[in-house]
Formats: C-alpha cells, sequence, structure tokens
C-alpha cells in the first residue's frame, strides 16, 4: 500500500498543479505591446468590413492565376507568404520580411501585406521614390540581416542566404511612410532600395543600384540572373 | 487611455500567468506557450470589445492559444522536435518524482492534458470546460478521469519504486 493509492482526485490534481507551478514561465510582455499587435488585427477586420474584402479577393485571385500564390502559400495566423516573399508578423508589433532571390518580387502583394500589417508603404518595381529632404528616423525602423555593414555590398545575399529585414511600425514617424524600391537588374546584379519618404511629398524616377544609393539609406543586391 | 485599454491591461496583467501555465501543461515547451499567448492576448485585444463580456475570457485566450498553436506548431516542429524535453530539464534536472510525473502529464492524450489545465490553473468547471472545448460535460468528465487516473497510478508506481530501493 502507498499513501498514493489513498488520494483523492483533487489530491492528484494539487500535486500536479504544485508541479507545474514550479516551472518558470516568462514575465507578462509590456501591454502596449500586445494591443498594437492586436490593433493591426482590429484594423484589418474594419478595412475588411468596409468593403475591402472585395479588393482583397481580386488580389488572391489575380495572383493565384498569375501563379505567385502555389499551392503551399495558404495563409497562416501572423504570416504573409508568396513564392516572392514572407511577411511574418510579430506579437510585439514588428514584422519580418524576407526575399526569395530566387523569383521576381511581387510589389503589388507586397505592398498589400505591408499595409495590411500596419506598415504604410509605397512598393514601387523599377523606380524608387525618395523626399528632398529624406525624413530621419529610418534606422529605427528597420534592422534584420540588411544591416548597415551590408548596404551597398550586397555580399552573401543569394539563394542560400536570402535578405531579411524587420520593420517596426510603431518607429515610423507621422506623416511619412516606407519607400520599397525593387530595381531592375544593373551590371549583372539585381536588389531592392529602402528609405523613409514624406508621405505628401516625394518623387519617383528610374534608378539603377548604381545611383539608387544616392537616395536610398538602404539598398541590397544580389547576382541577377537567378529568377 | 481608454476605459477598454485600461479594463484589458488588467485582465491582461492578471491573466497572464495562469493563461501560461495551462498552455505549458498542454504544450509542453515553455518557449513555444509564450509565444501562443502572445499571439492569443492580441487576438483577444483585437476582440475585447465582445470578449470583456464573456463568461470565461481566460478560457477564450487559452482556446484561442491553442487553436493558433496548431498551426504554428505544424510551421514550426522540425524546429522544435524536443520541445517537452526543455521543460523536464528545466523543472528537475537531476530526475526523480518530479521529472517521471511530468513526463507522465505529457504522455497523456492532448484532450486529458486539455481538460487538466483548465481545470488547474483557470479553476473551470465542467460545464465551462465543455462549452469551450466543444465537448460534452460528459465526455470532459471522461477525460479528466482517465488522466487524473493515469497520473495518480504513475505516483503510485514511482513511490512503490523508490521505497523499493
Amino acid at each position: 500500500m502507498n499513501v498514493h493509492d489513498e488520494m483523492s482526485d483533487s489530491e492528484v490534481l494539487r500535486a500536479v498543479s504544485e508541479l507545474l507551478s514550479r516551472i518558470s514561465v516568462a514575465d507578462p510582455p509590456d501591454v502596449e505591446a500586445i494591443t498594437a499587435r492586436g490593433q493591426v488585427r482590429r484594423n484589418r477586420r474594419l478595412a475588411t468590413a468596409a468593403g475591402l474584402s472585395v479588393a482583397v479577393a481580386a488580389t488572391a485571385l489575380a495572383l493565384s492565376l498569375t501563379g505567385v500564390l502555389g499551392p503551399s502559400s495558404a495563409r497562416i495566423p501572423g504570416s504573409m507568404r508568396t513564392m516572392s516573399f514572407t511577411l511574418v508578423s510579430h506579437y510585439n508589433g514588428t514584422a519580418t520580411l524576407t526575399i526569395n532571390p530566387d523569383v521576381l518580387l511581387d510589389t503589388t502583394a507586397l505592398q498589400n501585406d505591408l499595409q495590411r500589417d500596419g506598415i504604410p508603404a509605397l512598393v514601387t518595381s523599377g523606380r524608387f521614390c525618395s523626399s528632398n529632404p529624406a525624413p530621419a528616423g529610418f534606422w529605427q525602423v528597420v534592422s534584420g540581416s540588411m544591416a548597415p555593414q551590408n548596404v551597398h555590398n550586397g555580399e552573401g545575399f543569394g539563394p542560400g542566404n536570402p535578405p531579411t529585414v524587420t520593420f517596426n511600425p510603431a518607429a515610423i514617424p507621422a506623416g511619412t511612410k516606407l519607400s520599397f524600391g525593387d530595381l531592375p537588374p544593373s551590371s549583372g546584379m539585381h536588389g531592392v532600395a529602402m528609405g523613409l519618404i514624406d508621405a505628401n511629398s516625394y518623387t519617383c524616377t528610374s534608378t539603377t543600384m548604381a545611383e539608387v544609393s544616392e537616395v536610398a539609406p538602404l539598398s541590397v543586391f544580389w547576382p541577377a540572373g537567378q529568377s | 487611455m481608454s476605459n477598454q485599454h485600461t479594463e484589458f491591461a488588467d485582465f491582461f496583467q492578471a491573466s497572464w500567468e495562469p493563461c501560461l501555465r495551462a498552455l505549458v501543461a498542454v504544450v509542453g515547451s515553455p518557449a513555444l506557450a509564450e509565444d501562443q499567448a502572445a499571439e492569443a492576448f492580441a487576438k483577444a485585444w483585437a476582440s475585447w470589445p465582445k470578449l470583456r463580456r464573456h463568461p470565461a475570457p481566460q478560457a477564450w485566450v487559452v482556446r484561442t492559444a491553442l487553436n493558433t498553436g496548431a498551426s504554428w506548431w505544424r510551421r514550426r516542429r522540425r524546429e522544435l522536435p524536443l520541445a517537452d524535453h526543455d521543460l523536464t530539464a528545466a523543472s528537475d534536472p537531476d530526475g526523480g518524482l518530479d521529472a517521471i510525473l511530468l513526463t507522465a502529464i505529457w504522455r497523456l492524450p492532448r484532450r486529458q492534458r486539455e481538460v487538466i489545465a483548465l481545470r488547474i490553473f483557470l479553476d473551470l468547471d465542467t460545464a465551462t470546460i465543455a462549452r469551450q472545448l466543444g465537448i460534452e460535460a460528459g465526455t470532459v468528465r471522461m477525460h479528466l478521469s482517465r488522466g487524473v487516473t493515469a497520473l495518480r497510478h504513475e505516483l503510485t508506481t514511482t513511490e512503490n519504486m523508490e521505497a523499493g530501493q
């Protein structure tokens, strides 16, 4: 006979509770980070209720017709995936973009997904938009493998090491938006450039990787011809 | 700060630990449980105008986290193949009764772990657990009974082994 033979259900549950309660768990994160993440979801819902669902459905249809969304690209909560990029939303309100250097970037899908994650952005193809003077604070908005030491050299990016960047929407100054340009191949390289623009005052010009460094605080590139 | 925001902040502070512990009991990995809890609380804020009138909002958070966790886990399982080992090591690195009981908990079928976690950490009655899990009250009682019986057996066996040494 053992003492546990006499244990009631509640005593067994108490023993389990005491055991599990000894496991250290994380303190709660900042409630502001939680509500910021939740606000993105709430805004998406409101936008859908306002009638944008039709536009979203049309976009999804267009993407599926063009083959951008394949069978494996089903939406997972908190992430957006196409063949050309993955955008993952984090609970702290930030979002991480991973670019597939093997596939031409779908700029329309990227702009829609960034905006759905609460990141005001202007995504262009073959052009880059900038403001003069450029708004301050860009490096408070972005982080990730596209770190300053990688700017303008592009070394190391490729199929086995896709460029990634994490956006912090909360750090985007009021009245500005992110400018994201997918640039045409130049000198055997293909890539993207980013910066902040004044939402009400900017110009968009055709540019190459060689020229974009004059106006973009961040540009990364990789050998062209892979897409 | 709005009244609703203040109300949610109070709910969040009071509910984080019991919800997280319930999730740890079910999923095994504290890190995974933390991610799921954070995502579920974000969803809770997004639905707060309705959720604030919910009879068991903590249970809603746990259920939402577990639903989130299914797809999350499918996405990440290659990265976390031995998640429950983290918990065993964290709680009792030298083994013993705690480690054996923890192992027994995660050997239970998932539904039994869910029922036990909701009972222990959220102090929910059978009817509320049934509503939250979408199953019959009789099924909740069955899972609870089977789970407790298995854990009692493990406790008994372990005690007997230690007594015989």
